[in-house]
Parts: structure tokens; sequence; C-alpha cells
């Protein structure tokens, strides 16, 4: 009978440990591919673990999130700790409230804690970074370790401690030597959820951190574009770390005199002692880290700009490898990157009053920036590589002399097509309407976007994508569902690169960088631009009006224009460059893209439009098309 | 006893700057509208009106209400004899089984669903094992399948941990009480084991059911766009549609539906802990 017992349980525990482990082995293979790809091998390297080692920025924030969890689970464990023990002896109604309380963060979406605290922050006008981070996750990790804590609480005996009280113990006695051990189990378990929700935590931590403090998590989610593979070789650092901590912990003498010590009650305090030692250890070591990496001031830079540091605020994975630092190393200062990965996510933080000298906006925000008069008009003077911008994305319609803007990628949107499944003849006839031809039903992707999806409903209807006509954008509506019901498509977003890369469906929505990096992988595939015409869009840079460095901001526009920096941001990122000696010899003979139709944009096409700014018709279309979604 | 109680005031004091200060500016957004600022608010309940009215939205929420419960059960279900097994082998091996099973939340939540999706997609390693048995042609990406399991693997840990608490450090007596007064294993476990465990059941259905309502990211991946649920309808409020009044008022409407899901379980709670309390 015991023995039985004994085999299911192992059977239990391998079982859940392979669950568990699948996906981290998963991550553990694909940091050594050599592609890209999240999703397909393409054979072994170690490119992203030399990438990640170089990159400062990674290692940077993987300090920041190592302390900012470590200080915000020692803290929050103990008052969570503390209150739970002074709540159970309370009143009830106190206990209800403070229970009741406690389940908002963590019932409610992160988004919404998120933009109540930045409106608290900045009402408050603290300035925001680590202090802000840690206080705001100290502030959601209470609630789960008392969650944690309290039910063993509840368990426990409350004749206890008077015992303890009635022998004689000062209530901190009572407290360490009696409760404390009882608990033990809930304890640790709340630290444990605790530095695990620290340590994942992306949309609070974005919203109240600032001045270039970033965790991991924030520059993952904000790899808008694609997921770089440098992030798994982190995890797998990451994995072998604790494993080495953990064997040393099990193993080593040291910790095995310590444990023998601890079971037979003796020195609890040495094992605290050293525990204390090893965890002000690693907070030192990420602390000398962290002001490691940041350099000395540059007196060079200060006599010519008035600063030595640029604050550029950009999309994620949307910059060259080596631009940033080259161009540090040019102008002798240095450059700190914010990432963002959509563009009302950097207005909200604009709106907060965050500052930062260089921005990375498209079309349509760039128009609502200017109208909230947020940003400075250039000093074209100071730009005098404007002259290599290409013709077809200088002075577009939301800035027409380009008096606030400078661009920097720009493109179509198109249908990425399986050239072997898909006819070219049949796309020339039917333009975006062939994605309701039912011959292809459950093997499209959809972009997941209400704008881009109106605009291929309103294009294909042959009206304008910036109508504001309710019955146009009602028979738009009609359009969607109808493709809804009837082509069972999956909508998505980013993710499409790396699937349409393995070919899984036949026909998907893309922007015209990301088809570029697809057809650069897949060869199988196609790029069209339906007759209908589409959205011709551009990211452009901006400075807003409470840059700190506007000098250095202009001279930082100035050199992304030059043809090195425009070369490596469009070979990196796929997108079509700005400057126009680039982009002609990338898309010419002999050159990078030269066999791939998604990199050159359809230039002058009159039906192609761009994006206006209409806020309220954006709050339309958002409702509408969650109802196309929602629909099943 | 009197001292204890004052340890719960500091607490008081800082969950009513950090966390009620900031959800009344998120009340005052869902009672107003004319925009993000503060400054040109108007008093209204145009908001709840809209959710109210619109059966989309009742229907999303249902649906991640739905969703977040079956995930609930199937952690619980799933956890508990992982936590049972855990507590049973012994303060030498108790530790390490925790950690392993914690280690895999400290890796990124979008880099391990990323490899969930190159598990589950068309070619992918779970469709490689399907083809050695003959099965061929099974989707399960963009699947209440593999929203689920997405959705099971992110939770499930907390309920493990949850559940082994409360079994950790049981009093051991109260069984071998039971089993003199001759009880089988299986009603010791019932009537002793099971209502022991009940605080950190609830607890752990707490943390697993809240987060799990509002959860967007793995519904997204896994499920695809056409996987509405409330909490992407609230991001996109916020940081798509820019409609901060809209986006607060979904969020109360929805803390009012858990806040109620919640109260109606804890007096469930107590009639359990009633029923097992007398041994």
């Amino acid at each position: 009978m015991e023995k039985k017992k004994g085999i299911s349980s192992k059977v239990i525990i391998i079982i859940s440990l392979l669950f568990f482990y699948l996906p981290i082995v998963y991550i553990i293979i694909f940091s050594f591919n050599s592609s890209r790809s999240l999703t397909s091998f393409g054979g072994f390297s170690l490119r992203w673990y030399q990438k990640m080692f170089a990159d400062k920025n990674m290692i940077e924030s993987l300090l920041y999130t190592i302390i900012v969890a470590i200080l915000a689970t020692i803290i929050s464990t103990v008052a969570g700790t503390i209150t739970s023990i002074g709540l159970s002896k309370s009143k009830r109604v106190l206990q209800s409230m403070v229970e009741n309380v406690n389940s908002f963060p963590v019932m409610n979406p992160e988004i919404v804690t998120a933009i109540g605290l930045l409106m608290f922050f900045s009402a408050l006008t603290v300035r925001k970074g680590f202090g802000t981070m840690l206080i705001a996750h100290i502030m959601f990790c209470i609630p789960y370790v008392m969650l944690s804590v309290s039910p063993k609480l509840k368990s426990l005996d409350p004749n206890l401690t008077d015992a303890a009280l009635d022998l004689g113990a000062t209530p901190f006695q009572a407290l360490t030597k009696v409760i404390v051990p009882q608990i033990k189990p809930g304890i640790i378990s709340g630290a444990l959820i605790a530095f695990t929700m620290s340590f994942d935590d992306f949309i609070i931590s974005y919203f109240v951190t600032g001045n270039g403090v970033q965790n991991i998590s924030i520059l993952v989610y904000t790899m808008s574009k694609r997921i770089n593979p440098s992030i798994n070789a982190l995890s797998t650092i990451i994995i072998a770390i604790i494993t080495i901590v953990l064997l040393v912990v099990k193993f080593s003498p040291a910790a095995r005199t310590i444990k023998d010590g601890a079971t037979s009650g003796g020195s609890n305090k040495a094992r605290y002692i050293v525990l204390g030692v090893v965890v002000a250890a690693v907070i030192a070591g990420c602390g000398a880290g962290i002001s490691a990496l940041g350099s000395k001031s540059r007196d060079d830079a200060i006599a010519k700009y008035g600063s030595d540091t640029l604050k550029f605020y950009n999309w994620g994975e949307y910059i060259g490898e080596d631009v940033i630092e080259n161009f540090e190393d040019e102008f002798g200062v240095k450059v700190i990157c914010e990432y963002f990965d959509s563009n009302e996510m950097m207005y909200t933080k604009i709106q907060s009053g965050e500052s930062y000298d260089v921005l990375v906006p498209s079309d349509y925000m760039i128009e609502r920036l200017i109208a909230s008069d947020y940003l400075m008009e250039l000093d074209l003077s100071l730009i005098p590589n404007l002259s290599n911008v290409a013709e077809g994305c200088r002075n577009l319609d939301f800035d027409p002399d380009n008096t606030y803007s400078v661009p920097y990628f720009w493109g179509t949107v198109g249908i990425v097509y399986n050239t072997e499944k898909v006819p070219y003849e049949e796309l020339e006839e039917k333009g975006f309407s062939i994605l309701k031809d039912t011959k292809y039903k459950g093997r499209i992707f959809m972009y997941d976007s209400e704008r881009d999806s109106f605009m291929i409903a309103l294009k294909s209807l042959g009206y304008s994508m910036n109508t504001n006509n309710m019955d146009e954008i009602m028979e738009a509506y009609e359009w969607l569902l109808d493709l809804n019901n009837t082509m069972a498509p999956v909508y998505v977003l980013d993710e499409v690169i790396d699937s349409m890369s393995n070919g899984i469906k036949d026909m998907a929505i893309v922007y015209s960088g990301d088809a570029t990096v697809i057809l650069d992988e897949n060869e199988d595939m196609g790029y069209f631009m339906p007759y209908e015409g589409t959205n011709l869009w551009s990211d452009g840079m901006v400075i807003p009006k409470n840059a700190q460095n506007p000098l250095l901001a202009h001279e930082f526009i100035n050199y992304i224009l030059t043809y090195e920096a425009s070369y490596d941001n469009s070979a990196t990122v796929g997108y079509a460059s700005s400057n126009e000696e680039v982009l002609l010899e990338m898309s010419g003979p002999e050159g990078m893209f030269e066999e791939n139709e998604a990199y050159l944009p359809r230039m002058g096409y009159e039906k192609d439009e761009i994006f206006r700014d209409d806020p309220v018709l954006k709050k339309t279309l958002s409702e509408l098309w969650i109802k196309v979604k929602a629909v099943n | 006893m009197k001292k204890f109680r004052l340890m719960t005031y500091p607490y008081v004091a800082w969950i009513s700057v950090l966390i009620i200060v900031p959800m009344i500016l998120i009340i005052l957004y869902a009672f107003t509208v004319g925009g993000n600022d503060v400054a040109t608010f108007r008093f209204s309940f145009a908001n709840f009106q809209r959710f109210v009215t619109d059966a989309v939205f009742m229907e999303v929420l249902g649906r991640s209400l739905y969703i977040a419960f079956i995930t609930t059960v199937l952690c619980l279900f799933l956890g508990y004899p992982v936590a049972y097994v855990i507590s049973k082998a012994g303060d030498k091996h108790n530790l390490i089984l925790i950690l392993l099973i914690t280690l895999p939340t400290w890796i990124n939540m979008l880099v391990r669903t990323y490899a969930w999706m190159g598990i589950l997609q068309d070619g992918g390693l779970f469709a490689s094992i399907l083809l050695v048995f003959g099965i061929e042609g099974v989707e399960m990406m963009h699947t209440n399948f593999a929203v689920i399991l997405g959705m099971v693997y992110n939770f499930i840990p907390f309920m493990i941990l949850q559940i082994h608490t409360s079994l950790a450090k049981m009093d051991t007596s109260l069984l071998d009480a039971a089993s003199d007064l001759g009880a089988s294993k299986k009603q010791a476990f019932l009537r002793v084991t099971l209502p022991l465990s009940a605080p950190g059941i609830i607890s752990g259905i707490t943390l697993v059911f809240l987060p799990a309502v509002s959860s967007f990211f793995i519904p997204k991946l896994l499920g695809g766009g056409q996987f509405v649920l409330v909490g992407n309808v609230i991001e996109n409020q916020f940081l798509v549609a820019g409609d901060w009044n809209f986006g607060s008022a979904i969020s109360l409407i929805m803390a009012a539906v858990i806040m109620l899901l919640m109260f109606l379980t804890r007096k469930v709670e107590k009639k359990t802990s009633m029923s097992g309390g007398e041994d």
C-alpha cells in the first residue's frame, strides 16, 4: 500500500513538472536558434547570447528588475504579514474592509490600477523612476502576501498567543516565537507570489516609471515589431543562475551545517544572517552594475549642447543595431532609450507630463500632438540632412511643410499571400474583396486594429478611409461583420510575422515593413497592394515642447537622416527608409531588398491615403470593431 | 491584544493613499463624460448605460466569467493532488518542489506564452506528436483549448502554493485520531484534510479567479483577436480608443460583479468550515 502510494505520488510530480517545464525547455532550445523566429528552428548559434551581453539596456533592465523584485518582496512580505496578524485580532468590519480594498488591484486589469497610479503620481509631481516603481510594486504585492498568510492565521488556534502572553512572553516574543513559526508556509508562499508578481509586471511598471528606469517586462512587451530572441537567451541565463543557486543551497557544506543547525532548532539566527548577507550582496552588486553602466558626464557635450544626455522615446525593436552606439561615440553623449508599443501609450505618457527629447509617433498621432500644442517647431537650419529625405514621404498632409516632424520610416498596408495557393491574377481582379472569397475560408489572418480593418472595408466599398459619414461607416461595419461570419478569420497582431514566415495561413493583412521580413524568410510569400488604394503611413521624429535638450535633439534627428544611420535602420528593421539614397539602393539592383516587392512603398497612387486624426471617429470605430470580433 | 491591532493602522493609511485615492479617480472617470482631462468633466451615467444596454458587452463579460470559472475549476482539481503530494513529501523535498513549481513563473509570461504558441501551432510539437499516432489536421491554436491551457499553465502555481500552504504543518494527530476512531482513508480525507485545507482552497480560488477574469494577453495571443474578453475591452478603451471614462465604467461594473461572486463564495466558505469545524 505504502509503495503504491509512493509511485502514484511520483507520477503526479513527474507529470506536473513535465507540464511546467515544457515551455521552458522550448525557450532554452530557441535561445540557440540561428534565425529570428521564435517558432521555427533554423540551426544552432550563440548570436542571441552575444547580442544580449552587448545590450547595455537589457543588462541594466535586468539589474533593475532584480533589485525592485527583491526589495518589493521583502518589504511587502514583512508588511503584509504584520498587517495580517494585526488584522486577525481586529474587528470583523475592519477585516472585511481591508480584504475588499485589497482585492481591487488583484482583480482590476492592470491598466486600471496603472492609470490610477499614473494620475496620482503626476498630480503629486513626483519624479518618476525607481522610487515610484518600487512603491507601486509594494502596493500590488502586499494583497498577494496577505491572501497567502491569512488562511494560515485563520486555522491558527487563538489560544496559543494568549498562552504565550500568560506565560510571560512579551507581545514581540509571542509574535516571533509562536505566531510566525506557525504561519511560516503561508509567509513563504506569499513571498514567492510577490516575487513572481513583481518580476513579471509590465503595465503598472510602465506607467509609473520614467527617466530611463525600466524592467525586463517593459522591454519584452514593447518589442512591438518582433520579440527579440535574446530574451530567450536572457531567460535561459536566469534559469541557469537560479538552478545553480538552488543546487548550492542544497548541497554545499556550509548550507548543510546551517540546515542541521536549523533542524536542531539552534542557529536559526545564523541562517537568517547568511540569507540577509546574500540578499544585501545581490542588491549591492546590481546597484554597482547600474552605476557602472551609467557613464561619467562629458564636458565637451555639455559645453556644446547644454547637456550630455538625450531621451529618445521610440517603438520597440525599431532602430538599427549600432545606430545609438555610433551616435553616442561620435557626439560624446549618452542616449536614454524608452519604448512604446502603441501611439496611445506614448500619448498617455506625454500627457502625464513626462519629458522626452525625441519621439517617433505615427502620422495621425503627430497631427494630434500638434493640435494639443505638445510639439516644438523644428529649427530646420539645424537639420541640413533634411535634403536627403525621399520625395514620397515629405510634406505629408498631417504636417504639410515638415514644420514639426521629420520622416523616420514609411510604408503601406497590403496583403501577404502564399504564391503557391493564391493566384496573382485573382488578387489583381478582386483586390481587398478576395478576403471574402469562401475558397479561403479559415485561411486568413486579419490585423487586429480597428483603423486598418475599417480602412480595408471602406476602400473595398470605394469610400475614403477617413470618412466620417455614418452611413458609409455602417456599410463598412456590415462588410467586416460579413467577413467575420463567413470566413472564420483569425485576428492577430505582430505574431503574424512569425506565423506567416512559417506559412501558417494563405493570406494576411500586414504592414509593408513586416511583409518585407516575411518575404525575406519565406520565398513562397508575395506582397500585394490592392488597386482600390490602401493606407500610406509614415512615422516621424518630433521634439516635444518640454524637451530638456532640444539642441541635441536636432543633432540626433539630423544624424538619423544620414546615409549610415538610415541604412542600418532599414537593414535591421526592414521598413522603408526615409533617406532617398538608402531607399533606392536597397530596392535597386544588387540591393538588400531587390527582389522584395514589399520594401518599396507605392508612390503617387492617388487612391492611397494617409490617416487623419479624429478622436471621435476612433472611439466609434473601436466600439464597432469589438462588436465585429465578439459576435460568435 | 490591543498591541497587535495597532499593527494594522499603517497599512490602512497606506491603502487609503495608494489604492483608494487612485480608485476614486477611476470612479470619477466612470461617472463623467468629456475626455481624459479632469478640467472638462461632466457628471453622467452614460458610460454605464452604454455597457448595460449593449448585448455584446454583456456577452463579453459573461464569456470572461465563464473562461475564468473553467480555469479556476481546472486549477483546483489539477492543483490539489499536486499540492497534496508535495505536502506529504517531507521537509527535505518540500521547499525544493515548491521552488520547482514557482521557478517557471519567473520567466516572462509573454515569453512563455510564445513558447506555447510554438508548441501548439500547425506543424508544432503537439501536432508532430499527434501525427505519430496518425492523427492529422487538428487545429489547436486560436481555440478554447489553447486559451484555457495557457490560462491554467499561468495560474495553477498560485493554486498549488495556496493549497500546499494550508496542508503543510497540518496537525497530523487529527488524522491519527480519525483512523483510530475507525474512519477509512477516504473518510479521513473528506472529513479532516479537506475541511482543514478549505481556507487555502478559498484563497487559491481568489488568486486564480480574480486575475483570470481580467487577463487579456493570454487570450489575445493563444485565442486570437476574436477572443474578446472584458480585459481586452478595458485595455482597448484606455490604450487604443483613448476613452478613459468608458474604460473606467467597465472596470467598475466588472469589479461589482466579481465582488458579488466573492461575497457568495465566502458565504459558502463559512458553511463548509462550519460543517467541518467540529473536528
